[in-house]
């Protein structure tokens, strides 16, 4: 090989001094025209240089870049040949910095993906190549102590988010779980959560639905509404409460929210409206009394409550 | 009266016990709808005679029953049905490509509910000292064996679990 570059670093952190020394060797000197080392650097620098003759014959060029404030450098160690300039070596710089803690983890039970899906904010940009995973294990006492571990999670590339499936979990015991952050500057965690995946459970929304008038059976008062609702069927299975909130179409009224609702009821009749309106109505459900998280609104349900 | 020792159960432990039983049987039953809609097994009590040559044993909970409750024989028993069942679903490994993932979703919850007693136990310091371990199981010989055996332990499983229910939801009111 003609030349060659050595790096003090290939990776620095951004601001840090980097040396880069280029070296051609003798096999290399009869070929030449004009006997010096030209460096290109992408994007262009100015570093300071130092070429000197070394006893063995070989040429060799000393650039130092005191701050380098580039996240990328593309060096190329050249020689003058004929009228052309030729590359005889490349090298790539890289800075950065190392990962500072993902923050933000959260989590949340998906029942239809039967997974415990996990997100995170991976922070500000290093301007290095990254690698987040979500790690965890099973426990039993509030997480203090580890009992089986699971494996690892990786997210797809650039995503912050991970999922970890149902035959890795103990839907009712705790796990801890964490996201660790690594570059070649450094690694960093998250802090823990502490959770068994069922109580961070997130159904599906409700289906609503309007009650058809039947025959013997009285119509609703003025100013009322009768309507029923289904759970997500999946989650037959959780005790849940739900709540409910309408508005009416038109004008500028905000919602009005009724908590606190039953998960299964044959029936309901919602009164206390304006007659002869039309109203949007929306439903969620959580898992109740045991812990979960709120489904999404339900779809609206559009109804008119009947005349004065 | 019996239940001296129940008032030490956990609301919150009670509560995910039922959770979990009604999780396993809406799991069970969509294995026996699988079954009924795929090969035409629907009535477990077409299968008695098979059952009981291929030995599939019904797990006893004698100690759950409201006239004799006997708390800690009665997690007991429960802790130990729920490994059976695990056996003799795990037994029933390969019955089809299509009921696999049925059958593992219900293993993976039957395992978390026997988990979860275990665990209880250990708590309340009544666990036994070591885990039991899985006795002999039937030996299925065919596809449809394994098949018939899928339906018969579905239903032993629903029958023990709705004795389970009944005893949790007792120990569960307030």
């Amino acid at each position: 090989q003609c030349g060659h570059i050595l790096l003090s670093a290939p990776i620095v952190h951004l601001g840090d001094q980097v040396m880069a020394s280029c070296i051609i060797n003798q096999n290399c000197s009869h070929l030449v025209t004009e006997w010096q080392i030209v460096w290109k650097l992408e994007p262009e620098l100015h570093p300071r240089e130092r070429q000197q003759h070394l006893p063995n014959g070989t040429l060799q060029s000393t650039i130092t870049l005191p701050h380098l404030n580039h996240s990328r450098v593309l060096l190329s160690c050249c020689l003058h040949w004929g009228n052309s300039l030729q590359i005889l070596d490349q090298a790539e710089l890289q800075a950065g910095y190392p990962p500072i803690a993902p923050h933000n983890l959260s989590c949340i039970m998906n029942l239809t993906i039967n997974s415990l899906v996990c997100q995170w904010e991976p922070g500000p940009d290093t301007h290095l190549s990254t690698s987040f995973t979500l790690k965890s294990f099973k426990s039993q006492d509030q997480c203090q102590t580890q009992k089986d571990s699971i494996p690892d999670c990786v997210p797809e590339d650039g995503q912050s988010h991970c999922s970890i499936p149902r035959k890795h979990l103990q839907l009712y015991q705790d796990m801890s779980i964490w996201v660790q952050a690594r570059n070649a500057l450094g690694t960093s965690i998250s802090p823990k959560l502490c959770l068994a995946p069922m109580d961070v459970v997130k159904l599906e929304p409700p289906t609503l639905w309007a009650l058809e008038p039947s025959p013997g059976v009285a119509p609703p008062q003025p100013g009322c509404l009768r309507l029923r609702w289904e759970t997500w069927k999946p989650s037959l299975y959780i005790e849940q409460k739900c709540e409910l909130r309408h508005q009416p179409r038109l004008g500028e009224a905000g919602w009005d929210l009724v908590s606190t609702l039953p998960a299964r009821i044959p029936e309901y009749e919602l009164c206390g409206l304006l007659p002869s309106t039309a109203y949007t109505l929306q439903m969620r459900c959580t898992r109740w009394p045991l812990p979960g998280h709120w489904s999404e609104w339900s779809p609206s349900l559009e109804l008119i409550t009947t005349q004065r | 009266t019996p239940l001296g020792p129940a008032r030490s159960l956990p609301q919150g432990f009670l509560l995910k016990c039922l959770e979990q039983v009604r999780k396993i049987q809406a799991d069970g039953a969509e294995l026996q709808e699988r079954l009924c809609a795929a090969h035409k097994l629907c009535h477990p009590e077409e299968l008695v005679l098979l059952g009981h040559s291929l030995g599939i044993p019904q797990a006893p909970l004698s100690s759950c029953s409201s006239q004799s409750l006997q708390l800690t024989s009665c997690l007991d028993q429960l802790h130990s049905g729920l490994f059976l069942y695990e056996g003799l679903l795990q037994a029933l490994a390969g019955i089809s490509p299509e009921l696999a993932p049925t059958l593992d979703t219900l293993q993976l919850d039957i395992t978390d509910f026997a988990t979860n007693i275990w665990l209880q136990m250990e708590d309340l310091g009544v666990a036994p000292a070591v885990q039991p371990t899985q006795g002999t199981m039937p030996t299925f010989t065919s596809a449809f064996q394994r098949r018939a055996g899928g339906v018969l332990v579905a239903s032993k499983l629903q029958s023990f679990l709705e004795l389970a229910y009944r005893v949790l939801r007792y120990l569960a009111e307030p």
